[in-house]
């Protein structure tokens, strides 16, 4: 291979990363949620997600929030974040890219 | 590497993680968007560990523990392959459709996986003997440099998947250390060998 082309597979992934948008956070997003005995039941954030016409795979607790991984109705994985007392829609990710963000929240 | 059993051990060893994930997805421990994560972090750091050995050596001069290193890192790279490869398994499964695979290809977070794989692919092919006669150690080493960008790019997916720095940066930082003490190493060298009386 010659060190030119080298060189460009090495700077190619940079690029990517340059290019890529900056406003992803999704490994520190926060609800604000307050004290554990206010939050609605799981139960409850699957309803919601069905409700949204999702198929939910894993729901879970992250940091302050609740956080659900699904497939929408076309089958695009999603990873989700709801408010934890009103089950707020409050962001969306796929494959680490933010699809929808709630009007008024920005995750820090 | 010698000894009757050496070999199948070590191998054994290197195939444990894999059987494991493979054995809790079977038994519905796990999803399968679980193993996703540990199947490519084993992965990059197997790759890692086959490319500390030869900075390293260089630092450290020629020892038997180095000289062990050396002789495994061809294993630990087809292992870190190995281990790229169940990763896509995993999300095959994972995402039970080829539709919704090529749907989601043009998102810089998976083409730059794929790509990795791609990259890997090829050191990962002619890690034997054979090939390495059979192309020439120049052009052997050469193609077997594709690990570097594989490498990166394995970095760049997993970051823009997670959006969490940290980690990849832990997982880089002995390799950097590494390179960056065997250039220091290297830069003294020329000095006194230009300067043999310093």
């Amino acid at each position: 291979m010659k060190k030119s082309r080298a060189a460009l597979l090495a700077v190619l992934p940079l690029l990517t990363f340059l290019a890529a948008p900056a406003a992803h956070a999704d490994g520190n997003v926060r609800c604000n949620a307050g004290p554990r005995e206010a939050w609605k039941a799981i139960a409850d954030l699957r309803k919601k997600a069905w409700m949204e016409g999702w198929t939910v795979q894993k729901t879970q607790i992250e940091g302050d929030c609740y956080e659900v991984y699904a497939r929408t109705e076309s089958g695009q994985a999603i990873e989700a974040f709801f408010h934890p007392v009103t089950l707020q829609k409050l962001v969306v990710y796929r494959r680490g890219r933010e699809i929808y963000r709630a009007p008024g929240f920005s995750p820090p | 590497m010698t000894g009757r059993f050496t070999r199948p051990l070590f191998w054994f060893a290197l195939a444990l993680p894999a059987l494991l994930m493979l054995s809790d997805l079977a038994r519905g421990a796990v999803l399968a968007m679980d193993l996703l994560h540990p199947s490519g972090e084993l992965s990059v750091r197997l790759v890692i560990a086959a490319m500390l050995a030869g900075p390293l050596a260089g630092v450290f001069g020629p020892s038997r523990f180095f000289q062990g290193w050396l002789a495994i890192r061809r294993n630990l790279g087809v292992a870190a392959f190995g281990y790229a490869m169940l990763h896509l398994i995993f999300y095959f499964v994972d995402m039970g459709a080829i539709a919704v695979i090529l749907d989601e290809l043009a998102l810089p977070s998976i083409w730059t996986g794929w790509l990795a794989l791609a990259l890997m692919a090829v050191p990962a092919a002619i890690s034997f003997d054979q090939a390495m006669r059979k192309m020439g150690r120049h052009k052997w080493k050469t193609a077997q440099r594709l690990v570097y960008p594989c490498l990166l790019l394995s970095l760049v997916h997993w970051l823009l998947l997670d959006w969490k720095w940290q980690p990849a940066a832990v997982h880089l930082a002995p390799l950097a250390m590494a390179w960056a003490a065997l250039l220091v190493v290297r830069h003294r060298t020329r000095i006194s060998e230009r300067n043999p009386a310093a």
